[in-house]
């Protein structure tokens, strides 16, 4: 599965959530093929995003969250899995992009790459739904488990996607700061929930 | 003496009252034992979205998470947890500039007495300034005024703000 599928799989099927992602791949692999959604873009430092997306869900419970998360992000800061089951944020899904690599930092193996199971290692933390599409899945089997995933009857859910290893080069600085990106995020979010009202 | 007595309940009422009145709405916390009475007050607070965590970076994420959704929120932790949490603070406070409070126990003055304790004292909120933060001493219920102030500073400041707080002023007078 590459990752462009992927992201173009959860496109297709999340247009009403708010997306948070964690910096490197899966982020860039959502601004390349993801969808029109309101989007934070996570930066540094690693390891925060899975923090600021359950901030983000409970100071906003009316609203539909879904992280992009790298594999190489949460492994960085397994503990915040605890925080967010015993938070039990009902509003909060979580597609892990596992490649078993630091793909932007020039590939080298997470520890433990291989052996570790971020699915059980989720359940064993208290999260009431997880699932694994392994690296081989059809088109199909990663649509219906990205729909399973936003269909989850409880929550925090969390969908650990297996994707290629696949080259990840730095895309330069970027035009963006973090601040800059920060609004912009809050301006696309004010504009996505103003629509919203428009139409309904 | 108690770290959790009588005196410790009224200045965690009162405490919770200054940072509802300031606009918090949600708190992330890790305990420490002078924080003890005013995380019960929190967890107890139907006007405050409760949040345990396991390091206190987590809480800093968490906080600033909502921050982003523009809610105001406070970190409940050890002065230690700055220390865990610069990276993560840095980038709130330079990179992202997203706003909150950290009410934190300020372990390792004069009036601390264990000595693992010294070193956080010593060096807390050097590194707190260092990383772009403003940081105010708490001393006693004559600062209160903090608590409901420093969510609004950091909101104009558009970043973190932390309290630094005695044990008098999180816990009272020694019974």
């Amino acid at each position: 599965m590459k990752r462009a599928e992927l992201a173009a799989a959860i496109a297709a099927a999340a247009p009403d959530h708010v997306i948070i992602t964690s910096l490197g791949s899966a982020g860039r692999a959502w601004r390349d093929h993801g969808g029109p959604n309101p989007t934070f873009f996570g930066s540094d430092p690693m390891g925060a995003a899975p923090g600021l997306a359950l901030g983000a869900a409970l100071a906003r419970p009316d609203l539909r969250f879904l992280l992009l998360e790298g594999d190489g992000d949460l492994v960085m800061n397994l503990g915040v899995l605890l925080a967010i089951a015993d938070a039990g944020a009902g509003n909060l899904r979580v597609v892990v992009f596992h490649n078993g690599r630091y793909e932007t930092g020039g590939g080298q193996p997470l520890a433990a790459a291989g052996r570790a199971d971020l699915g059980a290692v989720a359940l064993g933390a208290g999260w009431p739904w997880v699932r694994t599409l392994e690296r081989g899945a059809s088109g199909d089997t990663l649509r219906a488990g990205v729909e399973a995933l936003l269909a989850a009857p409880v929550a925090p859910a969390l969908l650990v996607a297996e994707v290629d290893a696949e080259a990840s080069p730095y895309g330069g600085p970027g035009e963006l700061s973090g601040v800059e990106a920060r609004v912009r995020f809050q301006e696309q979010l004010r504009n996505w929930e103003s629509r919203r009202e428009d139409a309904g | 003496m108690s770290e959790t007595g009588s005196n410790g309940a009224d200045r965690a009422r009162r405490i919770a009252e200054r940072l509802r009145a300031g606009g918090v709405e949600l708190a992330a916390s890790l305990p420490d034992s002078w924080l003890s009475p005013l995380i019960d007050r929190v967890a107890a607070d139907e006007h405050i979205r409760h949040v345990r965590v396991s390091r206190e970076d987590d809480a800093v994420a968490i906080a600033g998470g909502a921050a982003l959704m523009g809610k105001r929120s406070v970190v409940l932790c050890q002065n230690a947890g700055v220390l865990l949490a610069t990276n993560v603070l840095a980038a709130f406070s330079y990179h992202h500039q997203l706003p909150l409070l950290i009410v934190a126990a300020a372990r390792g003055g004069a009036e601390d007495g264990f000595y693992y304790q010294m070193y956080k004292g010593q060096v807390s909120a050097g590194v707190a300034a260092a990383a772009g933060l403003s940081v105010h001493q708490v001393t006693g219920p004559q600062d209160d005024w903090l608590f409901e102030r420093g969510s609004e500073q950091a909101w104009l400041q558009r970043r973190p703000v932390v309290l630094m707080c005695s044990r008098g002023a999180l816990l009272g007078a020694a019974a």
